[in-house]
């Protein structure tokens, strides 16, 4: 891979240094940062900031918040102690930094997103998500282990997830008939089950939605499933009990009662 | 309606996961630009080759910049007398091997850690194999631009350097710039710390505010491919072992977000791509995108990031296809 030299000889030409942001420009980058510091503090301040992320990373989040509010502070106080030495405006020094899009771009693209984040309220995922993304009740090899799982808890007392891990641990349905069920989450109407049947569902997170996969036990109704319309909470009491559904015998709950709760402030599970 | 809805919600997580670790990558990036003289760890790098190439893909812990960053600094170190395994094997390895992408691939795939470390051993092999490769051109001057080339400190020759000379701004410091008016050469400042504070400040707006417009866009695409496109397709396309691996390469050079952030976007397709893909997708998009082929060229000739980018794609494709044949 030898390559013969034909760089030409050094061109004697005069070039002018990289010249100091303009003004405009100062000011779209201050509040393209302002917005996304406020953003961030709304979607923790809200609460919003869990139908995004999983609850261990939120204190990044508030720690950029922090820092983008004081990058903006730090920059407009540098200006206005400039402005007051030198009236006629004293550049400053801009490092060369190659990038794709146009200058100006960026800024006013990231503004423009911050904005529309202030406008719009994001909403937990729901059942037209689950079925997209295939609600099971199992879960995937290649999903996440239960980093507690506890074997010891009482049928009554465990979470949708803690079936679904129970089953992917033992996954023999006749193990765990007749056993109390207790369970909160949103419901879902598969288009393959029956009409007297459901899914009661909840998502798991890992990292962020981006990741967020459904889970969930179907549910043997006390009438018909319109009467537990889609996407709704559900607190779902009753017992254990197999059905064979779609050529498979799946462990069931056989409803005794069903009552309709709040959306819970964290609505996804880890 | 609820698709948008869906799709918005997925955009501002990616973007929420994301941006503290972009704005982690930028401050370390900068602290280094303004803090660092890198000619000093120039002088000090292995001479042979193969080992070159190594230590050149191991700078990525001192300089934890992504592949938008890593261009200039590679330019840097070419400029400023860097063997070119050295500079090769930094420059492919360097937005992978560093702590603030380990630990954001770490933060997104801690459920599957074998991704996280076959990222960063199959990185750092083709890194150092390529730089090995680039070896065999002792001077590297040929395969850059003229303007580059021209800049090049050769190893012990060259009183007299071409270019233009700014004797500029505070501390009288002596600054080159190239025809088209690039910093490439800039002494380290000799202020006092805090001086050099403000200066680091610009340069993390800076790179925020570019870095942060091609999140953005990255973001918007993994929402709208998760949202908009039925999942049978993206099912059929994304299990075949061989074509998950080409389709999510071609999907890394194509979206261009940055290797900070690349593992929240990889992990929009998890449960439907196979492990192999997702692994070409983290190798291959911090080496070579459409992005960064742009910041490429203002380094190097057509022709050397023609090799550049035939030698990645098939290692990268070789490597993760013998994870999908044999390992998953």
């Amino acid at each position: 891979m030898i390559v013969k030299s034909r760089f030409s000889r050094p061109r004697f030409r005069m070039s002018r240094p990289p010249s100091g942001p303009a003004r405009w420009s100062f000011w779209l980058d201050m509040g393209m940062m302002m917005i996304w510091g406020i953003l961030l503090f709304k979607y923790w301040l809200s609460g919003q900031i869990l139908f995004l992320l999983h609850p261990d990373y939120v204190w990044l989040t508030i720690a950029t918040g922090i820092i983008l509010l004081a990058m903006v502070g730090f920059k407009i106080m540098q200006r206005w102690e400039r402005k007051q030495r030198s009236p006629l405006g004293n550049p400053t020094t801009s490092l060369q930094h190659l990038s794709l899009l146009p200058r100006g771009w960026s800024s006013t693209l990231l503004l423009l997103i911050g904005i529309l984040g202030l406008l719009y309220t994001p909403r937990p995922f729901a059942s037209d998500i689950a079925l997209q993304r295939g609600v099971a009740d199992t879960v995937a090899v290649t999903r996440s282990q239960p980093q507690a799982f506890r074997a010891q808890v009482r049928p009554q007392d465990k979470s949708i997830v803690d079936w679904v891990r129970t089953l992917n641990v033992y996954p023999e349905p006749d193990a765990y008939m007749e056993q109390p069920v207790d369970v909160v989450g949103f419901m879902i109407h598969p288009p393959n089950l029956p009409d007297d049947y459901g899914m009661i569902s909840r998502f798991i997170l890992t990292c962020c939605a981006a990741d967020a996969y459904p889970v969930g036990l179907p549910v043997k109704l006390t009438g018909d499933r319109s009467d537990y319309p889609a996407d709704q909470w559900f607190r779902v009491k009753g017992e254990m009990a197999t059905a064979e559904l779609n050529g498979d015998r799946r462990l069931t709950v056989l409803a005794q009662d069903i009552e309709s709760v709040e959306t819970p402030r964290n609505p996804y599970n880890y | 309606m609820a698709q948008w809805s869906n799709a918005l919600t997925l955009f501002f997580s990616l973007l929420v996961e994301a941006m503290p670790f972009l704005l982690l990558g930028v401050l370390l990036s900068s602290v280094l630009l303004i803090f660092v003289d890198e000619r000093r760890l120039i002088s000090s790098m292995p001479q042979h080759p193969l080992l070159g190439a190594l230590a050149g893909g191991l700078f990525g812990f001192l300089f934890p910049v992504c592949e938008c960053g890593n261009v200039p600094v590679a330019r840097r170190l070419l400029v400023k007398g860097a063997p070119a395994p050295v500079a090769i094997g930094f420059l492919l390895a360097a937005p992978t091997i560093n702590p603030v992408v380990m630990w954001a691939t770490w933060t997104a795939f801690r459920d599957q850690p074998s991704i996280v470390f076959l990222r960063l051993g199959f990185s750092l092999f083709i890194a150092t194999i390529i730089g090995w490769v680039f070896s065999s051109q002792a001077d590297l001057r040929p395969l850059l631009q003229p303007s580059v080339a021209n800049a090049v400190v050769p190893p012990s020759t060259s009183l007299l350097q071409s270019g233009t000379f700014i004797l500029g701004g505070t501390g009288q410091s002596l600054s080159r710039f190239d025809t088209s008016g690039i910093v490439i050469a800039r002494p380290p400042v000799m202020t006092a710390w805090w001086h050099r504070l403000p200066l680091m400040i610009d340069n993390m707006i800076q790179e925020l505010r570019e870095l942060g417009g091609m999140l953005i866009l990255g973001s918007a695409i993994a929402s709208i491919i998760q949202v908009g496109i039925p999942r049978d397709v993206i099912i059929s396309l994304g299990q075949g072992p061989v074509m998950s691996i080409i389709a999510m390469m071609v999907l890394a050079a194509v979206v261009s977000i940055c290797s900070t952030v690349d593992s929240f976007f990889a992990l929009a397709f998890a449960s439907t791509f196979t492990s192999g893909s997702l692994l070409a997708f983290l190798i291959f998009g911090p080496m070579i995108d459409v992005k960064n082929i742009g910041l490429l060229f203002s380094v190097f000739r057509g022709r050397a990031i023609a090799y550049l980018f035939a030698l990645a794609a098939q290692l990268t494709f070789l490597l993760t296809v013998i994870v999908n044949l044999y390992a998953s």
